[in-house]
């Protein structure tokens, strides 16, 4: 699976934590890359501004006192660092936000903030209902939405956000499940 | 108006002990992205990680140089 992927029908070197014996990933999904737009805008707000802001604070005399030039160098070089910071974690925020559909399962990894992080699966015999939702011009002229997985009982719904392709997405889980179904029902007859 | 006056030379100390405990408190939210990419990496496993790894740990070094800067440098 790539690194800008967001998309990977049957990826080839993707690992999980308790995948298990003979399971195999049959499509992986991240948010589709749209949801990164406004991260990078602001990123190029921050790469612009000190360019912008030390020009205009010296050459206009706005401050009443003068910043020596070992204050700038050192402060333009940490604002890049935490621009790059930020870049990072936004990136590492969608990049380990996945979800997975496999043989066997279908799993939710959330990675919300540097410190939290949520795991969540349930085997696709499970599964009750399945739909999807594309909704607004982006949604539809980009081909995303959302995907929402009903499982049986007391246990977690599943909502797969802001993923491409969904009505690929819903035809997938329903084939890979039907198989899965058929399968256990050929062992147990 | 620019009247010049010094006054970064008059809390030159306050000035530098700030800047770098700013700077130390980021390094360690720098450190926990360092942790918190391998801990992800053993959840999921996509073939790409190192490359995340490499850039976390270039933004740690980043803000270390940045700490050493403004300990020489200012």
């Amino acid at each position: 699976m790539g690194l800008f992927s967001d998309y990977a029908l049957r990826p080839a070197n993707v690992r999980f934590e308790t995948q298990q014996t003979g399971e195999i990933v049959e499509l992986a999904l991240r948010q589709h890359l749209v949801v990164m737009v406004p991260s990078v805008l602001l990123i190029g707000v921050l790469v612009i501004l000190p360019l912008l802001a030390w020009p205009m604070l010296i050459g206009t005399n706005a401050l009443p006192f003068t910043i020596p030039a070992n204050y700038i160098i050192v402060l333009t070089f940490f604002w890049y660092v935490v621009a790059m910071g930020f870049a990072l974690a936004s990136f590492m925020r969608w990049f380990f936000n996945i979800y997975l559909v496999s043989n066997k399962r279908i799993v939710d990894i959330d990675f919300v903030h540097m410190l939290y992080k949520m795991f969540s699966a349930t085997y696709l015999s499970r599964i009750e209902d399945i739909s999807y939702a594309q909704s607004g011009f982006l949604m539809t002229m980009l081909d995303y939405g959302n995907v929402y997985i009903q499982t049986a009982g007391t246990e977690k719904n599943f909502e797969f956000l802001n993923i491409p392709h969904p009505q690929s997405v819903v035809d997938t889980i329903t084939r890979v499940a039907a198989l899965q179904g058929a399968a256990f029902n050929k062992k147990h007859a | 108006m620019n009247t010049d006056i010094p006054i970064l030379t008059a809390i030159p100390l306050l000035l530098k002990f700030m800047l770098v405990f700013g700077m130390a408190i980021y390094a360690l939210f720098a450190f926990i992205m360092v942790r918190q990419e391998q801990l992800m990496a053993r959840v999921f496993s996509g073939a790409n990680e190192p490359v995340l790894r490499l850039l976390a740990l270039i933004h740690l070094a980043g803000v270390v140089t940045a700490i050493l800067l403004a300990i020489t440098m200012l």
